[in-house]
Formats: structure tokens, C-alpha cells, sequence
């Protein structure tokens, strides 16, 4: 061995300058000394220890759905799509809320739940009419106006029968309002134009009261109107007009009048456009009453759920269709579809 | 011949009971004289230290500490059926904000998800500390009968972790049912923990599960997901276990610690009949 290559690990070793190891050993016994310089050693790279976020996994977001992703969910089984038509603060979103936390405490008329991509979207709406809000009366936001319609799911079973899935879509009422101004507005309801059903909300609380009373007996059917000759709504949907806030007309003294006012709705609805849908049925609901005592909570939204999940009748136009699991044509993000 | 080998990981949110139940299982399958569903089949090359550990402190009546934040423990035993068939059972100790974390921040990590591919599942809901939603109407009706005022409090924003229990769980259990977790069709036992303290309200497991978790019971009889599912009622520790760190002493525990065999302390409800196997539910995943 070539002392002059040799280095020893031993700080106190004076090897490599008087020849001697201070601890004795032979030097071809010694257990501190190499022959290689530091130089030598070529430099091998060490990998890097898995940053902690490589390792996290990324999980579904439960947040509402976009277009296509309801639209991937809706080749999986049977499924019903309902659009909302609600002016603001007529109770869309308390409506949607309400089908959710009626299941909460079961199956509502002997429809179960079977699951949901949107736990946290359905979370979320819930949240201010529940006592985790420490709210002194329930409350509900608005959805913003402008943006895309997305959806809620909910996977639905009825009694012997098979799983369904219900999509409902979230638009903010001001923007199908605009339609009635402008009918060109109209064509961006995609949601709209797949519906099995249509489902247009009349704010009860409106009607109540004399300072809105007769612009929303006005507007609701011209809405509809609109959205008809914009040709937004597929022929051969259902329509379902909603009396809303019923808990409030109980509460008013013009409980008559509203009774009599909806009716009207209802009727001219059916003379301007009952051409345009399978059936037209009206319901009232109180989805989340201020105060019980008159009305339950969620009073009425069991029948319209019912509607919402009854198979949807062939257009007048359309092929007869061999399944409902093949309704390849009400996807809601329908190639070639213009928008 | 080798053993056959079942993973099997245990489920549940913070503070459902997930280590008390591996404690006493571990405890109970080497207690002497003891008749069970699966038996101890010998010591493998394995690290018992952890199991160890839980079994002392669950037959002394403390109550286990918070499974360290830091990840998932390797637990693993050689259990043998009836048959005589050696069955080597792992079952990962993962704290449980593994599992909130799922829920809240809808991410988990690479060790959490490897544990979630076992194609049995232990689910642990802690029937004595369930959230059930509630409605503002409903609880000011209520009051308004009572002829109490309407209380005043600061309006709380919406937080994921303010979900209903059985909300976080149906999401947990369709997690395991879709992207990245599924592995096809698995089996689950759906344990109702701290079972000494729902009994009273005279309900079998499945009842409860109707009453107080209806939409978990909904998601799964509805069985859009493909789970084989059985429940059972459990209590793991018999009654309450002392604070090891203040060094509390109760009258109740005591009592426990009376008993002649630990393992007497255990409850294990199948429908109407009580038990006091902890493996039955396991013997029944794995069969």
C-alpha cells in the first residue's frame, strides 16, 4: 500500500505525516483509513425524500357538478334532469336544499337515497337553515348571476324500482329573467334544453303582498313564453308550476287570493304554451318555513320529487326510445349542441 | 403451508373507538379459556410492541391515547379460524383525522390510500357522539312551546367539519367506491361503538342505525354501491376507563377491573343476541 495515498478518518491520527497509527494498528489492519481522496468518490445523487404534498392523493371535490362531469355521471344509470326557472328569492335554492335534508331523516314517500356526488354542494346550501348556523331564522343565499349553470345529484331509489339519477340544475333566476327582455339570452340554457322537467317557482310571498302581487301574476307565464319561443325547453318535458312559501301565505291574510292568483298562472300557462309539454301539474310547497305550525317542514316537495323522478314521455317527434339507460340524446353536454 | 393473508382496515372518525377495539380484540384472542371466532395461531415475525401496548392499557381501564397525527401504525395478527385455517389479519391503526381529513380537505395520503385498498372494511361510528342535523324551525318551534326566548348568538359560516355524522360516513364509504380507491365489490362491518351507552333507548343495531344515522342506513340498503354489510352493536371497553395523564380513579372502572376475565368487560350485539366475541365480526369479513 502507497502511504501517500492513504488517509485516515482518525482526527488525531498523524498517519499521513510520520507513517505511525496512533492506535497500533497495521495499516492494512486499520479500520479508519482509505486509499481513495475524497475526489475520487464520484458523487452519486441521492434521491429526494417524497415531499409530503407527492404523497397526498387528490379525492372528488363534492362541490355542485359542471356540464360534462353530470353529464359522464348520467351514462352510468338512469337518470331525470330537472331545470329551476325561479325569479330571485322565489326559493330555488331552498327547494334543492330541502329535497336533501328531507332525506336526512329518510326516505321521502318511499324514496330512498342511494348517494350523491355533491355532498358538499348540498352541505353548503343547508348550512343556514340549520342550527349549526347559530341563525336566528333560516336563510338562504342567492346563487351569483352570470355564471354557468351547474347541478346537484342525488342518487334516488324508489320503492321497487331501480336507482335513479337526479340531476337539478342552479342558475341564478336573474338570469332566466333576462330571457323574458332578450330572447337570445335563452340559447345559453343548456340545462334547460336536456330537462325531463321543467320546474318554474311562483314566490308565494310575492303574491301575498299587494306591492308585487301583480308583476309576478305578470312575468311567470311570460317567462315561460319566452323560454318556449326561444326554444330553450324540449318539447314533450314536463312543467311543473311551484307555488312557493306557503308557510308565508298561510301566514298572511290573503291566503285566498293567492289560491286564486296561482290558479290564474297555472291557467295561462296552459293557454299560451300547454302545447308545448307532456303535462303541466302545480304544486305548492313550504321547503323551509320560517315557523311551523301551519306547514312542515319541507311540506309539498315530496309530490314535486315524485314528478322529478317519473319517467319522461316520448316527444311527439321522437323515435320511440329502447331504454332509458341509453338516453344518449339527453346527455346534458350533447355533442355538436350550439350554445 | 402459508397462511392466507386478509387485510382488513378499520375505519371511523376521531374518537370512534377504532384502537380500543384493536386492544381488546388483541387482548381477547390470547386470553386463556377464552371461546372466539378466530384464535391466537402464534407469534410471526412481527412487531408487537403497539399491540401490546393498547392490550395493557385496555385491560388496566385507562383509556388509549389519540393515535399519533404522524400516520398509520402496522398492525398485523396470525389469528386461526374454526377450520384451523391460519389467517394472518392486518389491520393499519390510522389516526382518525386521516379519515375528517378525507371529509374536510378531500385529500388523504399515499399510506392512507394503500390501507383503503383492503378489500374488507371495519367501519366504527360512535353511537353516543353522533351529530344529527337540526333546523332552525324545528328548534324554534320547539322553544316557542317551551315559552323560551329565541337565544342570540353570532352567526357561524359554513365549515365542512360541521356536516352531520352520518353525512361524513356515507362520503367516506363512497370514497371507497370510486376513483382512485376502488377495487371492486368489498365487504364491511359496520360496528355502533360505545354501545353500553345507547342500549338504553332498547334498540337492536339496526334499528339505531335507522333512527339516528337514516341516511347511512338509506345509502346502504339502497345498494347502489357494492357492499356486502353486516351490522353489530360493540362495546369494547364495557363502561368508562380512566385518564391515564390525570390520573383519575373511578368507582366504574374499578368495577370493571372486578370482573374475572377482562375479556368479560366486552359486548358484542348481532340482532338481538349479545355476545362477548369481538372477532365474530372479523371472522365474518374475512370468511
Amino acid at each position: 500500500m502507497d502511504g501517500q495515498s492513504v488517509r485516515c478518518a482518525n482526527a488525531e491520527c498523524n498517519f499521513a505525516v510520520d507513517g505511525r497509527c496512533v492506535e497500533g494498528f497495521a495499516i492494512d489492519e486499520c479500520p479508519h483509513v482509505s486509499t481513495l481522496e475524497v475526489d475520487d468518490i464520484e458523487e452519486v445523487e441521492e434521491a429526494e425524500p417524497l415531499r409530503e404534498e407527492e404523497k397526498v392523493v387528490s379525492l372528488a371535490s363534492g362541490e355542485t357538478l359542471i356540464r360534462g362531469d353530470a353529464s359522464s355521471l348520467q351514462r352510468r344509470r338512469p337518470s331525470r334532469s330537472v331545470g329551476i326557472v325561479a325569479p330571485n328569492e322565489a326559493g330555488k335554492t331552498s327547494l334543492i336544499a330541502s329535497v336533501y335534508d328531507l332525506l336526512q331523516n329518510g326516505p321521502v314517500d318511499g324514496i330512498g337515497f342511494a348517494g350523491s356526488s355533491t355532498l358538499i354542494g348540498f352541505e353548503r346550501v343547508c348550512h343556514d337553515a340549520r342550527t349549526s348556523s347559530k341563525r336566528g331564522l333560516p336563510h338562504t343565499e342567492r346563487t351569483s348571476a352570470g355564471a354557468d349553470a351547474t347541478f346537484f345529484h342525488l342518487d334516488l331509489r324508489p320503492a321497487d324500482g331501480e336507482v335513479v339519477s337526479l340531476f337539478i340544475a342552479d342558475r341564478s333566476g336573474e338570469d332566466y329573467l333576462a330571457a323574458s327582455d332578450d330572447l337570445t339570452r335563452a340559447t345559453g340554457f343548456f340545462e334547460l334544453r336536456r330537462a325531463d322537467v321543467l320546474t318554474v317557482l311562483v314566490n308565494g310571498e310575492h303574491l301575498a303582498t299587494s306591492a308585487q302581487r301583480h308583476e309576478t301574476k305578470a312575468v311567470t307565464p311570460q317567462i315561460v313564453g319566452a323560454l318556449v319561443e326561444a326554444g330553450a325547453v324540449r318539447r314533450g318535458c314536463r312543467l311543473a308550476v311551484v307555488l312557493t312559501k306557503q308557510d308565508v301565505v298561510l301566514a298572511s291574510p290573503n291566503e285566498a287570493r293567492v289560491a286564486a292568483d296561482f290558479s290564474e298562472i297555472v291557467q295561462a300557462i296552459i293557454e299560451d304554451n300547454g302545447s308545448s309539454f307532456a303535462t303541466i301539474e302545480h304544486f305548492v310547497v313550504a321547503a323551509s318555513p320560517r315557523e311551523l305550525g301551519k306547514v312542515t317542514r319541507g311540506e309539498g316537495v315530496n309530490r314535486l320529487l315524485r314528478l322529478w323522478l317519473s319517467p319522461t314521455p316520448a316527444a311527439p317527434s321522437e323515435v320511440p326510445r329502447p331504454s332509458e339507460s341509453t338516453r344518449l340524446m339527453d346527455l346534458l353536454d350533447t355533442a355538436g349542441e350550439t350554445e | 403451508m402459508s397462511d392466507v393473508v386478509s387485510d382488513v382496515a378499520i375505519i371511523g372518525l376521531p374518537e370512534s373507538g377504532k384502537t380500543t377495539l384493536l386492544a381488546a380484540m388483541w387482548h381477547m384472542v390470547r386470553e386463556k379459556g377464552v371461546t372466539s371466532a378466530l384464535t391466537f395461531a402464534g407469534l410471526s415475525q412481527g412487531n408487537y410492541e403497539h399491540l401490546n401496548a393498547l392490550a395493557k392499557r385496555w385491560r388496566s381501564g385507562k383509556r388509549q391515547q389519540r393515535t399519533q397525527l404522524a400516520g398509520t401504525r402496522a398492525v398485523s395478527m396470525r389469528l386461526k379460524d374454526k377450520a384451523d385455517r391460519a389467517v394472518e389479519v392486518s389491520f393499519p391503526d390510522t389516526p382518525g383525522e386521516d379519515y375528517s381529513r378525507m371529509w374536510e380537505r378531500r385529500e388523504l395520503d399515499g399510506a392512507a390510500r394503500a390501507t383503503l385498498l383492503a378489500p374488507s372494511i371495519v367501519l366504527v361510528v360512535n353511537g353516543n357522539t353522533i351529530r344529527f342535523p337540526a333546523w332552525i324551525a324545528e328548534r324554534n318551534a320547539l322553544e316557542a312551546g317551551l315559552g323560551l326566548p329565541p337565544e342570540l348568538a353570532e352567526v357561524v359560516d359554513w365549515k365542512a367539519e360541521l356536516a352531520p355524522t352520518q353525512v361524513q360516513v356515507v362520503e367516506l364509504l363512497q370514497f371507497l367506491m370510486s376513483g382512485n380507491l376502488y377495487v371492486g365489490p368489498r365487504r364491511l362491518a359496520l360496528l355502533i361503538s360505545a354501545w353500553d351507552e345507547v342500549e338504553g333507548d332498547g334498540m337492536t343495531p339496526e334499528q339505531l342505525l335507522k333512527a339516528n344515522l337514516p341516511l347511512l342506513d338509506q345509502y346502504l340498503r339502497n345498494g347502489r354501491d357494492p357492499w356486502t354489510w353486516r351490522i353489530w352493536g360493540l362495546s369494547a371497553q364495557g363502561g368508562v376507563y380512566e385518564d391515564a395523564d390525570t390520573g383519575e380513579t373511578l368507582a366504574a372502572t374499578e368495577e370493571l377491573r372486578e370482573l374475572a376475565k377482562p375479556s368479560d368487560r366486552i359486548k358484542v350485539v348481532d340482532g338481538v343476541t349479545v355476545g362477548t366475541d369481538i372477532t365474530a365480526p372479523v371472522e365474518w369479513l374475512i370468511a
